[in-house]
């Protein structure tokens, strides 16, 4: 099958990527080794968590897109931007819907026991940013989330509720929130919870309120206890990433858009400066796809998109450049909480997200790169990591679209 | 077990992400299973080959093999779960209820052609309770229905005509007890200008695999693949309707069970829509469809996904004026082969079965549709709407 546009990887970047091209009415095949690491990171969606909590989101990313010329952000452009975020947010209609408060950073409680700021909030996890005084509840058997751990440096109070169906068993986050989308279950942990609410005026959950329909057992269990409930994110496997994952993916095969994951992709091939197409090996046979354009989204060293030898990071599928510090010694710093050079490794492009080689001149005619793997960013440290997802998902497929 | 099924030891790979964790329907539904981030590689580090099992939940794992597409890091999840799970039922002897599940090829013939007894036992509550007591194959669930005469019996009969040649695997349950799946796929195929023949072939191996049975699999294996081979060799490709089969001889022949043969047969197997689609991509599809004005579901089986194929029945009922269809938005149907049929895995299987049953009612169609024989059961069950193959749809929509 002759494709429009293929898109390797399947994080938030690359099912962006897919979504973008497929609106339009192009033949897309994403495809991924694995499901993408949505389930790992993401709750939320960061933009610019670095910048003052006071500061509309807007006036921070225009000042930081003109101090970070080589940022993803520059490259995308502030308009950019805003059109990859809006498009990503009307893929999540009321009920399970993202908002930002304000237009400006909004911090909310982590199963870390601290408040993070971050910019689109789903519906479960709004209450959480502006409640002063919560009850944090865990569940006996639900090792991924502490109630104490979490309550504890914000001076709230925290209590582990037994399930009498689980004894001494452990359980998992998707049997929890199962479990949690049962009115019964609902039933008897909310007379528990009321049982031990004091003067708080908000209960915060580990972010397991059900996968289908999150919204209503929130609101469920509202009316039950009487007070507002949120969700907190935690430990992988993230449910809300899954929440996304889920949506998008079906989104995208309601289009006809191809979506394979499972298997990696094995070989390119490349005509002088143009891709031709991609080899898939799951053994023992391999399966061949051709396509116009491509774009690569693999990510960063768990996705496998980069990786490092003891000496050097590479590209392992295109042998892209890999903008990186000189040498292994340079890659940390002295504290883990200090900055790591290391993450600043990344794919060069130029401005329209092409990958390009030490003289700036693009490698390839018809493949653009999105997502953390591009150079230019510390994602971590800038609390950026969905937005540059996001943004250069959608603009590398904008890109590659006008040719 | 021979030693060449033995994968390489990939378990250092996990970053213990837990993507699998997200995925796994067992887990989801029931704590007794510990997940397989845990029964996988956390648990494989502290397995020695010569300490006896104590993996007693083992036997949970339903062998959907979601947890293997999930995983970024190519850790062989479920095989580390099949290979322990030979290992501790190896060691915990398998009970009289397994062999007879895993070995139904050996009398299926039969109980074809008593077909109207072997039906009326199979409905009689009193012999589903004794089942249910003696053998622990669970009384709710219920048993397939038997046909006569058979796929093969009836195509004995059947003149096919066509410009090019094509093997039809057809698997065991197409041939005892849902005959007009293959009629279909046989119509199909001809009306694209295909003349099909049967190569000769046994029960995949797929059910004994499944149940931890190496030997048992690798013997189906070794009987199906010259066979095959041969139907290669005269020139011909071929094709499967049942996903399960098709996974099994297409990858597991080769990769699990080290069949001589089997890498040579995988290039040249093809799912039927598979095939179908790449009819449609060189402009040789027959589309001359008449209008079907259905609503309908689709749901991809698990080892349809495990194909890495896209969905490819999907594609093409696309193609089918008048038919609105719409993907199921679920995994696993919870029946996992013979692991649904087992008492002690019965309500399991109902509870995965649960959400998949919610999904379709939220689309509320009037037939359901899917490629694999154990998924169209357990909806038959879950439901008590109409659900077929999709190749029977398409076999109507023929002008």
């Amino acid at each position: 099958m002759q494709y429009d546009l293929i898109v390797i990887g399947m994080g938030l970047s690359g099912l962006m990527a897919a979504r973008t091209a497929a609106e339009t009415g192009r033949k897309v095949l994403i495809i991924g080794k694995g499901m993408g690491c949505l389930t790992l990171f993401s709750n939320t969606i960061d933009l610019l968590g670095k910048i003052p909590g006071t500061m509309e989101l807007r006036d921070g990313l225009s000042q930081w897109i003109k101090d970070h010329p080589d940022h993803p952000y520059s490259k995308v452009g502030l308009n950019g931007v805003e059109e990859g975020i809006a498009s990503f947010s009307s893929l999540f209609r009321s009920p399970y819907s993202f908002r930002a408060i304000g237009d400006r950073n909004s911090f909310i409680p982590t199963g870390a026991g601290h408040r993070r700021p971050t910019y689109l909030i789903p519906g479960t996890m709004i209450a959480g940013a502006s409640c002063n005084k919560a009850l944090i509840i865990g569940f006996k058997g639900f090792r991924d989330f502490s109630a104490g751990y979490v309550a504890g440096p914000l001076k709230w109070r925290g209590t582990t509720l037994s399930v009498p169906s689980l004894f001494n068993r452990e359980i998992s986050a998707t049997a929890l929130s199962r479990w949690m989308e049962r009115e019964s279950f609902r039933e008897t942990i909310a007379r528990d919870i009321r049982k031990h609410l004091k003067e708080e005026s908000c209960v915060g959950l580990p972010a397991i309120l059900g996968i289908h329909d999150p919204i209503k057992v929130k609101m469920d269990l509202e009316e039950k206890i009487g007070v507002e409930v949120f969700e907190i994110p935690g430990l992988p496997p993230s449910l809300p990433g899954m929440r996304i994952f889920n949506r998008v993916k079906e989104w995208l095969i309601g289009k006809g858009v191809d979506f394979l994951y499972g298997y990696p992709v094995s070989e390119i091939s490349v005509k002088e400066k143009e891709v031709k197409g991609i080899d898939v090996h799951h053994p023992p046979a391999s399966g061949f796809h051709s396509a116009d354009r491509f774009i690569l989204a693999t990510g960063r060293f768990i996705g496998g998109g980069l990786t490092a030898d003891r000496g050097s990071v590479s590209e392992p599928l295109f042998h892209l450049p890999v903008a990186q510090p000189g040498s292994r010694e340079e890659w940390f710093g002295k504290s883990f909480f200090d900055e790591h050079p290391i993450h600043r490794a990344g794919i060069l492009t130029d401005s329209s997200l092409r990958p390009v080689d030490q003289t700036e001149k693009p490698l390839f005619e018809n493949v653009w790169i999105a997502g953390t793997m591009l150079a230019g960013h510390r994602c971590i440290d800038e609390i950026s990591r969905e937005g540059i997802e996001i943004a250069t998902g959608y603009m590398a497929a904008k890109n590659a679209m006008k040719q | 077990m021979d030693e060449r099924t033995w994968p390489n030891n990939n378990t250092d790979v996990c970053i213990r992400c837990a993507a699998c964790m997200a995925v796994c329907p067992v887990s989801r539904v029931t704590p007794l299973f510990p997940g397989p981030k845990q029964t996988g590689p956390g648990a494989q580090r502290f397995r020695k080959p010569g300490d006896p099992s104590v993996d007693e939940w083992i036997d949970l794992c339903i062998g959907c093999r979601l947890c293997d597409l999930a995983c970024s890091s190519g850790v062989p999840i479920s095989e580390l779960n099949l290979i322990a799970r030979a290992k501790y039922l190896d060691e915990k002897k398998r009970p009289l209820r397994d062999w007879l599940l895993t070995h139904s090829y050996l009398f299926s013939r039969v109980a074809s052609f008593f077909s109207p007894i072997t039906n009326f036992l199979f409905k009689n509550r009193g012999v589903r309770w004794m089942a249910d007591l003696l053998l622990k194959i669970d009384r709710r669930r219920e048993l397939p229905v038997y046909e006569s005469p058979t796929f093969r019996q009836w195509f004995g009969g059947h003149r096919s005509t066509g410009e090019k040649k094509i093997a039809y695997f057809y698997g065991c349950y197409i041939n005892t007890n849902e005959v007009d799946v293959g009629k279909a796929a046989v119509q199909v195929l001809e009306a694209n200008g295909l003349e099909v023949f049967l190569p000769p072939q046994e029960c995949c191996g797929l059910p004994m695999l499944g149940n931890g049975d190496f030997e048992g699999a690798r013997k189906m294996g070794l009987k199906n693949v010259p066979s095959l081979l041969q139907a290669i060799r005269s020139g011909s490709e071929i094709i499967f309707s049942s996903t399960s089969c098709g996974e099994m001889i297409k990858h597991e022949y080769n990769r699990l069970l080290a069949i001589p043969g089997a890498e040579e047969v995988a290039p040249h197997l093809f799912d039927l829509f598979e095939y179908l689609r790449k009819l449609k991509e060189s402009g040789n599809l027959n589309l001359r469809l008449k209008e079907l004005p259905i609503r309908a579901a689709y749901f991809a089986p698990c080892h349809l996904r495990s194909l890495g194929i896209g969905l490819p029945a999907l594609d093409i009922l696309r193609l089918i004026p008048g038919l609105h269809i719409e993907n199921i938005d679920a995994d696993c149907c919870g029946l996992g082969g013979t692991f649904g049929f087992k008492k002690e895995k019965y309500e399991i299987s109902q509870e995965i079965g649960k959400d998949l049953k919610e999904a379709i009612d939220r689309l509320n169609p009037e037939a359901v549709l899917t490629d694999c024989e154990g998924c169209r059961m357990q909806i038959r069950h879950l439901t008590g709407l109409k659900v077929l193959h999709p190749v029977q749809l398409l076999r109507d929509a023929l002008t």
